[in-house]
């Protein structure tokens, strides 16, 4: 990027809802304070127009097929700086769920009998799976404010802020009674905080959107969990959710 | 000591509440737990509690606050921010009392913390004496299940009237300043507070093997004793409950937040945690105490020892916060330091 220029910013999909563009799409009047740090050049969801010259991409959605990788792998070139959004693209999100099932069933129950028309790769992965990374943002959907951080730390060339702890410290800075003193269970001891525990303020549990944190005792917690009185499967369940593709890495490393 | 009735505290509390001047803040349940709030009515208030989520220091010491303001715009235009509140913090049990003696001692040492001080000098404390007891309190092996000072105002529940001790001129000056019906206790009235102050200290089920005065030097002996730490460790999730919850951790993480304008921003402060993996990391990368086992042994000696060679207080008071939200149950000092205890070295 040079100086004094305001970096172009490009906006991609790949598998996923498009719900972290729409979240970016919802920034109402700051939206306005984002256009004057940085210049929008590819945004499907808000614009028509499009150009291949930019200097940052942000990319959503999991890498599920080959065309996925190989247009990533472009995007990469393209792009000084490389930001995943949201959960499909940082962790793999809800789509690495078939990461553990069957696949010929998956297929079977996504496709039919048009199943062989697709080319889909039995796992779902995260951007950082096939292409080097510079920032994330995380969650299911990304949080307005933490976008904003992350962007304007990149302009300033400042390192951003994201936790690498629990979201049990947010959880107990808000004061909530634990989801496992109202006889519930949750994955917030192993999940990376930064969204202010907003599941649980509201009086649900964390299912882990935001990904396990870099080092997570999981061991622990699965036993935790079976001593509550969970069933070995409805555990895998909680974890699976949104772990299932960082499970497998920790599990190979 | 004198004595008011309850309707009449009641009534009193309402007065305050009306006339604004300072916030009212209360006990109050919350779910099943119970927590320190806003009190908008006194019928609110659950005097009869055993222990609250958090411990009222956050009203001295928010879990977040801004330290400055700045803009940027034309050079660098910094603001302190110090938000004050003059507050009346109703039903604080005797251990956080002596948790907050500590706390202001350690943010009156050089250099003092304004933040903290303003605060807590523009706030009034009424202490009450403990009726329930946490399950997994020891406040009575602490001996913090009563206490003679560091309130202005303390009750103590006798049927349809409270004993009121003061504390402070600030406290007498409270009770000055409403038309309140309070009136001198009578002998068998002070006694009754006697014997309950007396039984309240055998009423802990959990209880530390030792006098806690001994911590300092048994946790000095075990230090290196690794095994001890690794094991108990094992199942510890570095999630920082136990730091966050305890009324005598005073650790925070500062950092600078820019607008999206690029033209201001804010310094805040959080509670930070030293379980957690990123507090001792520092620039570099290096991390000095990168293992959970060295973590958690950190807290304990924090606990039990370096706090008492610094400031001279065992900084655990014993309200049993820490056991009594960690979701692997790990937590518990009196189930350590008595196994530190059993295994010393004579």
């Amino acid at each position: 990027m040079k100086p004094e220029e305001k970096p172009k910013v490009a906006f991609f999909d790949f598998a996923g809802c498009e719900g972290d563009q729409l979240q970016i799409a919802n920034l109402e009047e700051k939206i306005l304070d984002l256009l004057n740090i940085v210049e929008v050049v590819s945004f499907r969801e808000v614009m028509t127009e499009h150009s291949d010259d930019y200097d940052v991409a942000f990319i959503e959605g999991s890498i599920t097929d080959t065309h996925n990788e190989e247009r990533l792998k472009e995007i990469r070139e393209n792009a000084d700086v490389l930001v995943a959004i949201g959960a499909c693209a940082t962790i793999g999100g809800i789509n690495s769920i078939r990461n553990v099932q069957d696949f010929e069933k998956v297929q079977d129950r996504v496709y039919g009998d048009e199943r062989d028309h697709y080319e889909a790769w039995e796992k779902a992965k995260p951007a950082k799976a096939v292409v080097d990374v510079d920032y994330e943002v995380h969650g299911c959907p990304i949080d307005r404010d933490e976008f904003l951080h992350v962007v304007q730390s990149l302009v300033m060339g400042r390192e951003p802020h994201i936790p690498d702890h629990p979201v049990c410290v947010e959880c107990k800075l808000n004061e909530n009674v634990c989801a496992f003193e109202r006889d519930e269970f949750c994955v917030g001891p192993v999940t990376r905080a930064g969204c202010d525990s907003c599941c649980v303020n509201e009086g649900t549990i964390c299912w882990g959107c935001r990904g396990m944190i870099d080092n997570p005792n999981e061991d622990a917690h699965e036993e935790v969990l079976e001593e509550y009185g969970l069933t070995a499967e409805e555990v895998m369940n909680k974890f699976d959710l949104y772990f299932a593709w960082q499970k497998e890495v920790r599990k190979d490393e | 000591m004198k004595v008011i009735k309850k309707e009449d505290l009641k009534g009193f509390i309402d007065g305050l509440i009306e006339k604004g001047e300072r916030e009212v803040v209360g006990v109050k349940s919350k779910d099943s737990k119970y927590v320190f709030d806003t009190l908008e009515d006194a019928e609110e208030l659950e005097l009869d509690y055993d222990v609250t989520i958090l411990p009222p220091k956050k009203y001295f010491m928010p879990q977040r606050e801004t330290l400055v303001e700045y803009k940027t715009k034309k050079g660098i235009d910094m603001e302190a921010v110090n938000e004050v509140i003059p507050r009346i913090i109703i039903g604080v049990h005797p251990y956080d009392l002596e948790a907050i003696k500590q706390m202001d001692k350690v943010f009156a040492d050089s250099p003092e913390d304004y933040n903290y001080s303003e605060k807590r000098s523009k706030s009034i404390l009424i202490g009450v004496n403990m009726q329930k007891t946490s399950e997994w309190s020891f406040a009575g092996s602490m001996g913090n299940a009563t206490i003679d000072d560091g309130y202005d105002l303390m009750l103590t529940d006798l049927g349809d009237k409270y004993a009121v001790e003061i504390g402070s001129s600030k406290g007498r000056e409270l009770l000055d300043e409403g038309s309140l019906k309070i009136r001198d206790a009578e002998p068998e009235e002070i006694e009754e507070v006697e014997n309950i102050e007396e039984d309240i200290k055998n009423k802990f089920e959990k209880e530390l093997d030792f006098s806690p005065e001994k911590l300092p030097w048994l946790l000095a002996q075990k230090y290196g004793d690794e095994d001890f730490w690794e094991e108990n460790a094992e199942d510890c999730y570095s999630c920082g409950t136990c730091n966050i919850v305890c009324p005598t951790c005073y650790c925070f993480d500062v950092q600078d937040f820019n607008d999206i304008s690029l033209e201001e921003g804010e310094r805040m402060r959080q509670w930070d945690g030293c379980m957690l993996e990123a507090f001792a990391e520092v620039a570099g990368g290096e991390n000095f105490r990168e293992e959970r086992a060295e973590r958690y042994r950190h807290r304990y000696m924090r606990k039990g020892r370096y706090l008492y060679n610094r400031f001279g207080d065992i900084a655990c008071v014993g309200c049993g916060r820490c056991s009594s939200q960690c979701v692997p149950d790990i937590a518990d000092p009196t189930d350590i330091f008595n196994k530190l205890w059993r295994d010393k070295d004579e």
